[in-house]
């Protein structure tokens, strides 16, 4: 943490950069934080309740935080994805930006969650982690904790829906639609989500019903996971911040699936690499089209 | 406020059999925006047009739906109908109620629904239709032909002496295709190299055809008007600059034992050879399989082991090392002429949907050949000189019996076409061999007489009360080696008997089929083609000479079994089709393009990654003090084919295909609640 | 037919180039085949959107067909790889929500393939008749749907 404090203030001090967005201790938990004075950067924090991905911060849609300048950002593994993903689409340059990559031991469910990491209290996003280490990073900080422990209900969850039938799977998703209020949280904290204009707001021709009902609801989650297909970068975020604790990570996590099966690609914090949609194989699996 | 005019078409009895063509138009007038609602019997006719036209301008109609049969018949027609009534032909397009409703339906009531809902769609989308504008791009006003035998010779001379560039491809060492294989050729009997090899010379020495022989295409990229083509031009290991022709580096070569391919396999060459003595252009190919030096090198000998050809050169044209070369070339349209191989009667056959025969011997007797083989037994030039000579001893044969349909017309084969010249060239073949063998006897066993051009039937008739010919109606099922002849199996269906008989030779009339690699080259063309390989003609009665691929035409045996009148007529119908192209300086695009919305496009360029022309760039948006605000993707118009894989992928669907907006779209979509029986639905209210 | 009589409202998105023409040369052929297809024509199955199908059904249509030029064969080089690669995801992912992917049939369908167009729309007829109607679908729009008729299917 020493180690993070002195690189932000240094950055900041030399004009290396206008701004850090990092981690501080907020009254109800960790929350973003946006220094601009090198004495500020003490407030900077890492540790177990660092759960936003800050690369939300940097999609131009901030525009306010843009024109702050050059910006410097902490990130975990599962962030640094998100800002590959960012500088892939050409939202962002990589040379404007530094990127201060944390070791990371896991995060629990909520930025207020004290106490250590359990099977219960850990982040699902957490489980099997393989990018502990960012290596999208111009600094690499701190020591590497030991592998978070595994939390099943999501597998529990995910391989419960696929056991049921196709009717009862279609009940289980319209209850949970139902709930939905189309309050947009899970498309403000997203990363990835960074169009001028989201297609939920398009009224000529409006392709998905604004009404939250199911039916609207399904749409919009559906073109969701859609457009995030072989983009998402895992971060579970959409689900922390929806309001009506629908398990939208679910869908994400399962499109992940089917791009890995699929097409045999997973995103990673390379921004080098592209997605695989946009790409093709003439070999590519076709074996539902007759 | 929307004021469309709708046209119920009968086509005759076509449409109206099935489908109330009144009741469409009545219920179509229920559907808000439609000021005008009619049904005739002909819309395309000149009356019917007229209809369109006086609605436009009494009243004020501000789009067209016309139903109908399919738009890729009549859209044009129509289009042009309104533009003459001063309406932007983007107002009009077409319901396909025949090939779509009419002629697959029975139940009258069913069919007239549907007409109705298929009607609906289009007049919603005709709603949303904007007024777009052609687009004039600039065109290269050079052809490529891909195909040197007489189809491909006849296209380039016609557009050459038009006064435009030809680039001629062809992958054979020679110009002249089976034609120059041929002895004589119906129904005038005149020698097939005399009538040739003039117009070989004539192409080759003509200024704007440039020749690229011994070369296939490589890739092709581009669009009707700017096609950018890369050619293959195989290595001969001879310096073409520096070659006259001398022959001497073939007297040379020690090899006289490589099959020759000219020939059919029926006579032998040298590794350094020219494939016969008229090839145009006259310069020998050294076969690296057979020739002893590549072949040593191959196996990695130290020291060469033949240069007979090099030392006998007297030019130093031999280069060994001369490999593969690719080159460029920019063109404006492409011909298509790469005309037909004869179906392999063996087992292994290149296209899996075809099968062989394994009961006529092709392959183990001899003395069992097809028509190409006879043709090069009967040519002055070929390996017997003109003697019909058997191959398994040289003896003439004082019996050949030819059999007509190996492979044609029979589905168990997975041929089910007819292919057209066999019944002549049997004829033709007979009469040949009497001339040549006056005591010999030709017999055929034939299905029917296909003899429908001018002069052929009086042909085949010649054959028969002139020459001689016995002509048997029936089947053969089987030949077999009989000591030194052969025994055929066959039956004579207007007597009703089996028939078994003897012969000394035995030629099988097999079918024709495109050249293997066929659907290689059309997939780099993007052109279509059917499970046999033809090329797919845009349309088969008005459009024979066109693909669907703009910029692309076709001529000759690549595209269906055909003679050599008919190849030459078609070839120079595609070339007229290219000289007109080719007529105007700019070239007039359908403006059915993506149109990017700068101020909603998020510059994320996937649209960029999926286009499959490249036809996206950047563009940056700057403010009045020239600071980017940001990079945004740009459609070239010139270039975008208007395939809308952009708009699909694009998440905020930022870059719209005009013809295919998404307002177009989800009209359509949206009239499918609107069944045209007192409910109007959601949509459709503009 | 069941003994309802219901008849499924199939909407087809179909490739101008080569479905929709194999559909006219179904019908030049006569082919008969089943009255419930209605064609919408697109350029290219690339332009066909996800959101086509999810608006179809929203709109009254029991099933769906999406088809277009055999891999190799597409008139714009390209656009077919890119909708197979969409539809794969889409297809299976559907699954995962509970929309039973036999609503919708894939295929590809040449300029010369009249009869296998015909076989699409008479299998995917027979196969949505007898899935029912997917009113389920439309009427998400009510809530408390969860309890009573078999939405799902």
């Amino acid at each position: 943490m020493r180690e993070l404090k002195n690189l932000a203030k240094r950055l900041l001090e030399e004009g290396t950069v206008k701004v850090v967005i990092g981690y501080e201790e907020g009254p109800v938990g960790v929350r973003p934080v946006f220094v601009t004075r090198p004495a500020d950067a003490e407030k900077l924090v890492f540790n177990s309740r660092c759960v936003q991905n800050l690369a939300a911060y940097l999609s131009r849609r901030r525009g306010h935080i843009a024109r702050l300048g050059k910006s410097a950002i902490v990130v975990k593994g599962c962030d640094a994805r998100a800002v590959a993903g960012l500088i892939r689409e050409s939202q962002l340059k990589r040379e404007d930006v530094v990127v201060i990559g944390m070791r990371c031991g896991g995060v629990a469910l909520r930025p207020s969650d004290e106490g250590p990491l359990t099977p219960e209290t850990v982040a699902d996003r957490c489980s099997g982690c393989e990018s502990r280490e960012p290596k999208l990073a111009d600094h690499l900080l701190g020591e590497l904790p030991p592998a978070p422990p595994k939390a099943t209900r999501m597998f529990e969850l995910m391989a419960q829906i696929e056991r049921m039938p196709v009717a009862e799977r279609f009940r289980f998703w319209a209850e949970q639609f139902e709930r939905c209020m189309r309050c947009n949280a899970c498309r403000e904290v997203c990363p990835m989500c960074f169009c001028e204009r989201c297609i939920q707001d398009k009224s000529q021709p409006q392709w998905i019903e604004t009404s939250p009902h199911a039916r609207g609801n399904l749409s919009w989650h559906f073109t969701h996971a859609m457009h995030l297909a072989g983009r998402c970068s895992s971060c579970d975020e959409c689900q922390r911040a929806c309001p009506a604790g629908l398990p939208l990570g679910l869908l994400n996590r399962k499109m992940a699936e089917i791009v890995r099966n699929r097409f045999e690609y997973q995103v990673s914090d390379d921004s080098t690499v592209p997605s695989p949609i946009g790409a093709f194989k003439q070999q590519d699996p076709q074996e539902f089209i007759k | 406020m929307s004021r469309i005019g709708v046209f119920v078409c009968h086509c005759g009895e076509n449409i109206a059999r099935t489908v109330d063509c009144a009741a469409v138009a009545k219920r179509l007038a229920e559907l808000p925006g439609v000021a005008h609602s009619v049904d005739y019997k002909y819309m395309c006719s000149d009356p019917g047009q007229a209809l369109i036209k006086q609605a436009i301008a009494e009243k004020g109609l501000t789009g067209v739906v016309v139903a109908a049969c399919s738009p890729h018949m009549h859209e044009k027609t129509f289009r042009r109908a309104v533009s003459g009534a001063g309406m932007n032909p983007h107002f009009c397009e077409m319901a396909n109620i025949r090939e779509h409703c009419s002629w697959i339906h029975e139940d009258r009531v069913k069919a007239t629904d549907k007409a109705t809902q298929l009607a609906s769609f289009i007049v919603e989308k005709v709603k949303r239709n904007r007024p777009l504008q052609p687009i004039h791009i600039p065109i290269e006003r050079r052809a490529l032909v891909i195909g040197g035998g007489i189809a491909g010779i006849q296209a380039s001379l016609d557009i050459a002496d038009g006064n435009r560039e030809v680039v001629l491809v062809e992958k054979e060492p020679s110009i002249g295709g089976h034609m120059s294989q041929l002895s004589e050729t119906f129904p005038t009997l005149d020698c097939s190299q005399c009538i040739l090899t003039p117009r070989m010379v004539e192409t080759y020495q003509h200024e704007r055809i440039r020749l690229h022989t011994y070369s296939e295409v490589e890739s092709v990229e581009g669009y009707i008007g700017n096609f950018t083509v890369r050619i293959r031009k195989k290595s001969r290991s001879i310096d073409e600059e520096k070659c006259n022709g001398c022959g001497a580096c073939i007297q040379a070569c020690p090899n006289r034992k490589s099959p020759n391919e000219f020939d059919t396999g029926l006579g032998k060459r040298t590794s350094v050879y020219v494939p016969f003595p008229q090839a145009v252009p006259n310069i020998p190919v050294i076969d690296r399989a057979s020739c002893l030096f590549f072949r040593g090198r191959a196996k990695g000998a130290k020291k060469d082991v033949c240069k007979k050809c090099e030392a006998a050169c007297g030019k130093g044209a031999i280069a060994f090392d001369r490999e593969d070369r690719i080159i460029e070339e920019k063109v404006g349209a492409i011909i298509i002429a790469t005309g037909y191989q004869l179906y392999s009667i063996g087992k292994e056959q290149a296209n899996s949907a075809f099968k062989g025969y394994g009961e006529y011997g092709y392959g183990t007797i001899p003395d069992v050949i097809d028509g190409l083989q006879f043709e090069r037994l009967a040519s002055a030039s070929g390996p017997t000189a003109g003697k019909i000579l058997r191959p398994s001893d040289g003896k003439e044969p004082k019996r050949i019996i030819f059999l007509q349909c190996i492979g044609s017309r029979d589905p168990a084969k997975g041929i089910q076409f007819c292919s057209k010249i066999c019944c002549m060239y049997v004829a033709k073949h007979t009469m040949l061999y009497k001339h040549k063998v006056h005591g010999g006897q030709a017999t055929v066993f034939f299905m029917d007489i296909r003899a429908a051009g001018k002069g052929y039937d009086e042909f085949s008739r010649r054959a028969i009360e002139e020459d001689g010919a016995r002509y048997i109606r029936g089947r053969v099922s089987k030949l077999e080696r009989d000591g030194e002849a052969i025994k055929v199996y066959g039956y004579d269906t207007l007597n009703g008997a089996p028939v078994v008989m003897d012969a000394d030779m035995v030629v099988l009339a097999t079918a024709m089929v495109p050249q293997t690699g066929i659907s290689t080259l059309a997939q780099k063309l993007s052109v279509s083609y059917d499970r046999y390989g033809f090329i797919n003609e845009a349309h088969p009665k008005l459009r024979p000479v066109e693909t669907n691929t703009a910029g692309i035409f076709v001529a000759g045996a690549c595209q269906a079994p055909r003679d050599i009148p008919d190849s030459v007529s078609m070839a120079s119908a595609a070339a007229a089709k290219v000289l007109g192209l080719f007529s105007n300086e700019k070239l007039e695009r359908e403006p059915s393009v993506a149109v990017v919305n700068r101020e909603l496009c998020t510059g994320c360029f996937h649209c960029q990654r999926v286009c499959p022309y490249g036809a996206i760039d950047r563009f940056e948006v700057k403010d009045r003090k020239d600071t980017l605000l940001k990079t945004v993707a740009e459609v070239n118009k010139g270039i975008c084919q208007g395939c809308g894989t952009c708009q699909a992928t694009c998440p905020s669907k930022s870059v719209e295909l005009e013809g295919f907006t998404d307002e177009q779209v989800f009209a359509e979509i949206n009239a499918l609640e609107w069944t045209g029986q007192g409910n109007s639905g959601e949509g459709g209210r503009r | 037919m069941t003994s309802t009589g219901f008849e499924p409202k199939i909407a087809a998105f179909v490739c101008n180039w080569c479905t929709y023409t194999g559909a006219d040369l179904a019908g030049t052929s006569r082919i008969q085949m089943a009255t419930n297809v209605r064609i919408i024509r697109l350029p290219c199955t690339g332009r066909i959107d996800p959101l086509f199908i999810i608006k179809a059904f929203e709109r009254g249509a029991d099933g769906v067909i999406v088809s277009g030029c055999h891999p190799a064969d597409c008139h714009y080089t390209a656009g077919n790889y890119h909708a197979r690669r969409r539809f794969t995801l889409f297809n299976d992912f559907i699954e995962f929500l509970g929309i039973d992917s036999r609503r919708i049939t894939f295929s590809w369908v040449s300029a010369s393939e009249g009869q296998k167009w015909a076989d699409i729309v008479n299998d995917t007829t027979a196969r949505v008749r007898e899935l029912g109607p997917f009113s389920g679908y439309r009427d998400l729009v009510r809530s408390g749907l969860t309890g009573g008729q078999d939405a799902g299917t």
